[in-house]
């Protein structure tokens, strides 16, 4: 580059250009395949489930159904946390799940708009009137994690949220039909 | 420009000063690599942020899908 060739100084001007253009690419080709990657091996995806359920019916009968709700585990040993998420309060209270085993939690409102995230983990979703939000995740951790609701909801939505008790594997014990209660403490 | 308005080079505070066109080419020269250090620092700095919440943070929280 030479003082005298603004053509020169302009052509390293496009040149430190295009040395960012790519710098950027190489960044984005990163952290879509570092999310492509944790995706394939982890099972690491944004929650998205369409499954239509009448609001309106839901607590009378099938799946949410009072008797219905809380955490069951299958007779293939799979666990499904069943919850309703209403103004203003999680029906059941208290959710236990087992640590370090893939869970499935699935959750209906009756009424508005709900949200929920469980503290210290990545479960963080909505529930929408009228469809199932469900999530897979795996806790990490044990103890007791608050779970509040994180879209406004009414008067009361600040008092609406429920704990999550992850247990290990020794005490998270099903009971004749498969059902789990949070533990006394 | 309306013909019956003075100029701005009517005031001599207005006029600019004289510019050693070597001493201009020079800090030209310069203003570029001066930018991208500023905006490599900070967007390099972002990225590093970024990296290490989804590292150390969002990955040991599990999986989630």
């Amino acid at each position: 580059m030479s003082d005298t060739h603004p053509e020169a100084h302009e052509r390293w001007i496009l040149q430190t250009e295009l040395l960012w253009a790519f710098g950027v690419g190489v960044f984005i080709a990163a952290a879509l395949g570092m999310i492509l990657f944790t995706a394939l091996t982890m099972n690491v995806n944004p929650p998205s489930n369409v499954e239509r359920i009448n609001p309106k019916t839901l607590h009378l009968a099938g799946e949410f159904a009072e008797h219905n709700l809380g955490t069951a585990v299958g007779s293939d040993g799979r666990v499904t946390v069943r919850a309703i998420a209403t103004q203003f309060m999680f029906l059941p209270h208290c959710i236990a799940v087992p640590a370090n085993r893939p869970v499935t939690l699935r959750f209906a409102s009756p009424d508005v708009i709900h949200g929920l995230l469980i503290t210290g983990t990545n479960v963080n979703t909505m529930v929408v009137p009228g469809f199932v939000a469900q999530v897979h995740t795996e806790f990490t951790q044990t103890g007791d994690l608050l779970m509040p609701c994180h879209e406004y909801c009414g008067l009361g939505h600040s008092e609406m949220w429920a704990t999550v008790q992850a247990l290990p594997d020794n005490e998270f014990k099903p009971g004749p039909d498969g059902r789990v209660s949070c533990a006394k403490r | 420009m309306v013909s019956d308005q003075p100029s701005s080079a009517a005031s001599p505070r207005e006029v600019a000063d004289d510019v050693d066109e070597v001493a201009l080419a020079r800090v030209m020269r310069m203003v570029p690599l001066g930018a991208a250090v500023l905006a490599g620092t900070a967007v390099a700095l972002l990225v590093a942020g970024y990296l290490l919440i989804y590292i150390l943070v969002f990955l040991p929280r599990g999986t989630v899908g």
